[in-house]
């Protein structure tokens, strides 16, 4: 160990150094075909939050999600594809412009059901062609927008009506009007800094009247406020100049969250859900006269339900008394209103419902778990299986190959699954281990059965044994003396990598058990700032009381404990302490005041302690709860003492997680709302890495030691793996001002393991598998695009083994090789013989890589190896490779002796052709010759059903890939079999070389006698195989 | 003050470099590739044996400046003919019955709208009567590129006229095309992005050719083809495009 850290440090230096001497090194210059890969799940999906139809073409479906963007069907819900990854993924709403509907779609991110876990938008966007390309239109600090209304005369004119700011008060607020389709926008309507526009509507037969709801509400890290007297319904006839409150009808008081809409098919029919101080007369409202009256109908639970989550009710396109009501489960009336039932079962908390416009009997219900297709209006629910919009809050892996994640997830429970499997990562992979909403899963570090998981607030902590089934809660209990247990929502636990059976977790103090759990000791006082203001979650969510524990504050949200010292262990807290102690928790140290420009009471999001000192670590700290949307991320080496910041301007938003890599301590990635940043220098400079990484919000990651990959929890688009940072880590400014530099690799594996592929249907999600093959990397530092770039693979006596296509962009090129030579010339045939065409593997052992670009060489060595798994011995893989290396030469033999056949057949055509009585010598030999060709090779048929009899070049292709592609010996039934076919080949071969001394020597005599055909020229056995014939 | 002027300089370049009309851009582009030499260009025949996996497949791509094509690929001796087009019927080679078929009538009539279009849809747009707007510029492959989306009217797609439109991606510096995209307009796959990608330019008979161009799905796989020969105005088997009538 004391070795480990010595050279940890040595490296250290060497690194810290260089940082400090060269100029910043821009990551995104060099990141080339470096791409993640997701892995999904979709079984779960996440919260949908807006769902929106084309207007005439029921094909077309569009949905925004909580923390996934925008995604698009074009084929009724089917099958969706994302088309937002550049930008926030956090949306709040989705509108197609209704006279220009295949092109004109606008989105307003920052979504608008305003949960504890929530993102923010940053503007709203425009495409011009169905969502292939998008601009952003301006509204940049709306922070999130909930409507848009586009005015079905006149494209250029649109409304957006902007919430705004959740956690702090903003001018930036109430409806916004453009009359030049977005270049600029007017404010039309404001109320107040606090008080935002939550729903706007247009009158679909007068663009002229607009409905628009005006919520008072206000979020804070410990409290929620739904309601207040700025809250309250509003319209204009003017096409936004002016603006009446209409609430003739409505409750007095103080109002929270209204819903809002127009029945389509009658304009006068106007249906409000109000939230109001008097729990009497909360409930669906319904004006038949254009909003200037309104009728109290229904208060049901289903119409009430949390109104700050679910505020959304729509109408049938058809049908102005059929009325669907977001909610817990979601509600449907089909008389006006006046009573409800519950919608066909499907995941809970419904956000928004759409009626196809064609055919109001399809339904799509925008959830928590995803998006839902119904095709009887709401009766029976059927989930779309490949939305992979899983809400992460954090991840871990085990040391498995391959790996698996775990995690949970926003109201969808805890898991685990592989990093790959046969065929893809598919639905059927993944583990439940958890109940509720899911946050921290961790595996036990050596008993790989053993998986810890919680719910929110840490109301039950597991431990489960996957093996025996047995599920225990373990969560520490107050005990005499103790005060109520403060846990976070997203209660902070960790595992040891000391201890394997210790866990540790923070309420607001810090427990820890060495017996998995079973017992608890507190080692630490109240580590945060025990803010008694702070603390009264009981009375959070305003008008409706809404004390789920999404609030609960003043708890530790970060712990993590030195790899190089059990007894240093830092904690964060919500609250904005970091603590730490060097002796295990008998003493602590408050340096929360030594980071310096960092804001009090800031989040410290997460805590990130160094391989390469005891006494470095990182702190991320998020201030978006006050409304802070800065990245504070800092570094210490003396344990919090000092600490400085090292965050750059290029990062556009606030951070959540840091990840050190293990190897280079200037390779840093950080996890921010709108994506993920790396830097190769030790945070001088940062770069935005977007190669399959869309602008989701990273919650989490975790850097997998064997594999050198990265993790990465989102918090909309699942777990996405960067696979083998490798180069990353070895990237330097001499290497990248190289014409072309290779990186080193480790030796690469052949894997020998088969599979028939997975079960998933067509329309399921399936995650990314990593690539098996030899990865070959290389860095070039300008694109390849002018003359000739070429790359083979070579033994190391200079042979050629295969050739492969050379990657050519600027930066990271990587080139994969199947570990394969070049497959055997095969005998022509009528029909193709597929089994053949088998291109067999390479032996273990050195090979080299050579780049040809222009007139420049560039090689490099590389290693293969055999799969240290495989069963295999190596005499069984020897006698493999000797036999099929037999068969390689036995195809190409018959493929010789056909080729000969061939050539003389074709002067034999030639002399018919010139002749118009044949001599019978000719025609004899003829017969011998296709008789020949007929025991080799396929003469008729196709390369289906129809297919002749299989000869010997397709009996031979058959034995020649069934013993090649397996990677023990061939049985002695192969064998034999192989046996049989050469004493077939032996017998042709023997009638070809009597037919050359019968009948064709007689027709090279003709021939002699005949000037215009010549005997053909066959080309040796060497010079056949290296031509194109 | 040097720093700064040479700053400004550069940045006066800089934006000159992206100031630039769709016009010129193409007229670049046009006179990088050989300009006026294209026109005496009546057809191109491409050959290249394509590594899949290890087994070389022979490959022959012939384009005739009046639209007609064909790819040519050889599989143990059978000739599979796919994307041939005689200037009436778009066909190719059954796999399984190795039998000539005709393609959906909108993919001929697609071909026949964009036959007139040699060497690519971008440089002939006038006559054609497209449509180019520069979108702006873009990375790709490291390399800054012109953004240009070209707008080729309509086409057929399930019988429907649908917008026709391709996007090339025009290195800034060199003024050759890196990339080009359009959307697929039909199948299982349709509303994908097509992408092709272009390297390994070399001159021949005073031409600009491509001779390395990947083609596959955005942010899917692909696949190469590396031509080692390429001849300009070279005697081509005539039979070869037409659609075999038995």
């Amino acid at each position: 160990m004391v070795k480990q850290i010595v050279v940890c440090f040595g490296v250290a230096m060497v690194f810290g150094v260089q940082a400090q001497n060269e100029k910043p090194l821009i990551a995104s210059e060099f990141f080339g075909d470096l791409k993640a890969r997701h892995i999904g799940p979709a079984l779960m999906s996440g919260r949908v939050s807006d769902v929106e139809m084309h207007p005439t073409n029921s094909q077309i479906v569009y949905l925004g999600s909580a923390g996934g963007g925008v995604w698009k069907s074009i084929d009724g819900g089917v099958n969706f594809t994302s088309i937002f990854d550049k930008y926030c993924q956090s949306i709040g709403v989705v509108t197609v412009d209704p006279s220009d509907p295949d092109n004109t779609v606008w989105v307003g991110t920052g979504e608008v059901w305003t949960r504890n876990s929530v993102s923010m938008g940053d503007g709203i966007y425009k495409t011009a062609d169905g969502g292939k390309n998008w601009t952003k239109m301006g509204l940049e600090k709306s922070d999130r927008i909930s409507s848009i209304q586009v005015d079905p005369k006149n494209s250029n004119i649109v409304y957006a009506g902007v919430l705004g700011a959740l956690w702090g008060d903003s001018q930036e607020r109430g409806v916004y009007k453009t009359i030049d389709g977005g270049k600029t926008w007017n404010k039309v309507f404001f109320v107040n800094e606090k008080t935002g526009c939550s729903e706007l509507n247009m009158d679909p037969s007068n663009s002229q009247i607009l409905y628009a709801s005006f919520w008072e509400f206000r979020r804070t890290a410990h409290s929620f406020n739904s309601g207040g007297l700025s809250s309250a319904l509003y319209k204009s006839t003017d096409g936004g100049a002016s603006w009446n409150k209409i609430h003739t009808g409505f409750p007095s008081g103080k109002l929270g969250r209204i819903a809002v809409t127009i029945a389509p098919s009658n304009p006068q029919i106007v249906y409000a859900v109000i939230e109001s101080e008097k729990a009497d007369q909360k409930g669906l409202y319904r004006s038949d006269d254009g909003g200037q009256n309104w009728k109290f109908l229904n208060g049901d639970f289903g119409l009430t339900v949390r109104p700050f989550y679910f505020s959304r009710i729509t109408v049938d396109p058809k049908n102005s008394e059929i009325v669907v009501k977001a909610g817990l489960s979601g509600s449907i009336s089909r008389d006006g209103g006046k009573t409800f039932k519950g919608l066909g079962s499907m995941h809970s908390d419904i956000h928004d419902i759409a009626f196809d416009p064609t055919n109001s009997d399809k339904i799509f219900v925008a959830t928590d778990g995803g998006l839902y297709r119904s095709l009887n209006k709401g009766t029976s629910m059927e989930m779309i299986e490949n939305l992979p919009l899983s809400q992460f809050y954090h991840v871990s892996a085990d040391d498995k190959e391959p790996y698996f994640v775990y995690g949970g997830l926003q109201d969808n429970n805890s898991w685990f699954g592989p990093s790959a499997s046969p065929g893809g990562i598919e639905a059927r992979d993944w583990e439940l281990v958890g109940q509720g909403d899911g946050f921290r899963v961790y595996p036990h570090p050596t008993k790989p059965h053993i998986v810890y998981s919680e719910m929110q607030g840490a109301e039950a902590v597991w431990r489960f044994d996957t093996k025996d089934q047995q599920l225990k809660v373990i969560k520490p209990y107050p005990v005499s003396g103790d005060p109520k247990l403060r846990f976070n929502w997203n209660a902070a636990i960790t595992t040891s990598k000391h201890n394997p059976d210790r866990l540790l977790i923070g309420s607001q103090f810090l427990h820890i058990s060495n017996d998995m759990g079973n017992s608890w000791t507190k080692i630490s006082p109240d580590l945060t700032t025990n803010d008694k203001t702070k603390q009264n979650q009981v009375e959070s969510g305003g008008l409706s009381a809404d004390n789920s524990g999404a609030e609960n504050h003043c708890t530790i949200f970060t712990i993590a404990e030195s790899p190089l010292n059990e007894k240093v262990i830092w904690v964060g807290t919500d609250d904005g302490n970091v603590q730490v102690t060097q002796d295990g928790g008998k003493t602590w140290s408050n340096v929360t005041l030594n980071v310096k420009g960092l804001p009090a009471n800031t989040w410290c999001y997460h805590i990130e302690t160094s391989v390469f000192g005891e006494g470095v670590a990182y702190a991320v700290f998020d201030g978006h709860t006050k409304n802070d949307y800065s990245a504070y991320v800092y570094k210490t080496t003396d344990f919090g003492k000092t600490w400085n910041s090292i965050t750059t301007k290029e990062i556009s938003t606030f951070a959540r997680n840091i990840q050190e890599d293990y190897k280079n301590p200037n390779l840093l990635f950080l996890g921010t709302e709108l994506g993920l940043y790396i830097t190769l220098d030790g945070g001088i400079s940062w770069s935005k890495f977007e190669n399959n990484v869309p602008s989701a919000a990273i919650h989490y990651m975790e850097m997998h030691l064997k594999t050198n990959d990265l993790i990465i929890a989102t918090h909309g688009r699942g777990i996405i793996i960067l696979d083998d940072v490798t180069p990353l880590q070895a990237l330097n400014s001499e290497i990248t001002t190289k014409t072309l530099h290779f990186f080193d690799s480790k030796p690469f594996t052949m894997s020998e393991k088969s599979s028939f592929g997975g079960t998933s249907s067509e329309v399921q999600f399936v995650g990314d598998n990593p690539k098996t093959d030899a990865q070959i990397k290389y860095v070039l530092p300008k694109r390849h695009t002018f003359g000739k770039m070429s790359m083979e693979i070579l033994d190391l006596d200079g042979n050629l083994i295969t050739t492969l296509q050379a990657g050519k962009q600027k930066g990271i090129n990587t080139v994969e090789w199947g570990f394969n030579r070049q497959a055997p010339k095969v005998a022509k045939g009528k029909t193709i013989a597929g089994a053949a065409m088998f291109a067999p593997r390479v032996k273990a052992g050195k090979y080299k890589v050579r780049i040809t670009k222009g007139n420049d060489v560039f090689e490099k060595e590389i290693e293969v190896q055999y799969d240290p798994k495989s069963p295999f011995t190596l005499d069984e893989r020897t006698a493999q490779q000797k036999v099929t290396q037999q068969l390689f030469d036995f195809t190409q033999n018959l493929a010789y002796l056909v080729f000969q056949i061939d050539s003389w057949d074709a002067t034999i055509d030639q002399f018919n052709a010139k002749n118009s009585a044949p001599h019978k010598s000719v025609q004899n030999l003829n017969k011998e010759l296709d008789e020949l060709r007929d025991k080799l090779v396929v003469t008729k048929g196709d390369n289906y059903v129809g297919a002749g009899e299989p000869k010997l070049r397709e009996k031979l292709g058959d034995i020649y890939s069934s013993i090649g592609s397996y990677f023990g010996a061939p049985s002695s039934t192969q064998l034999e079999n192989i046996q049989m076919l050469k004493s077939q080949f032996d017998e042709a071969t023997k009638q070809f070389e009597k037919i050359k001394i019968g009948s064709l020597k007689n027709f090279e005599k003709e021939l002699s006698k005949n000037t215009t055909v010549l005997a053909p020229k066959i080309s040796s056995f060497e010079e056949f195989i290296k031509s194109d014939k | 003050m040097k720093y700064t002027i040479l700053s400004l300089a550069f940045l006066f370049l800089a934006n000159s470099l992206f100031s630039q009309t769709i016009e010129e851009i193409i007229t670049k582009y046009h006179t990088a590739i050989g300009g006026a030499k294209w026109t005496s260009v009546k057809n191109m025949l491409m050959t290249a044996n394509v590594d899949a996996g290890g087994m070389m497949i022979p490959v022959e791509v012939v384009m005739m400046s009046d639209g007609r094509m064909y790819t040519k690929i050889n599989f143990q001796g059978q000739d599979i003919i796919q994307g041939a087009f005689d200037g009436e019927t778009v066909w190719s080679t059954n796999f399984m019955t190795q039998k000539a078929e005709k393609a959906e009538s909108d993919d001929t009539e697609n071909t026949k709208r964009g036959a007139k279009s040699f060497p690519n849809a971008l440089l002939t747009y006038k006559s054609q009567g497209y449509t180019p707007t520069l979108l702006g510029d873009e990375t790709i492959d490291g390399v800054k590129c012109f953004k240009i989306k070209l707008d080729k009217k309509t086409m057929l797609s399930e019988g429907k006229e649908v917008p026709s439109i391709e996007y090339y991606y025009i290195d800034a510096e060199n003024f050759v095309p890196i990339l080009t995209e359009t959307e697929i307009p039909t199948g299982e796959m349709k509303g994908k992005i097509a992408q092709t990608k272009y390297s390994d330019y070399q001159e021949v008979d005073g031409v600009m050719i491509a001779f390395s161009q990947a083609s596959g799905i955005k942010d899917g796989m692909s696949q190469n083809i590396t031509f080692d020969k390429v001849l300009i105005n070279t005697t081509v088997n005539e039979k070869t495009f037409t659609f075999p009538t038995n």
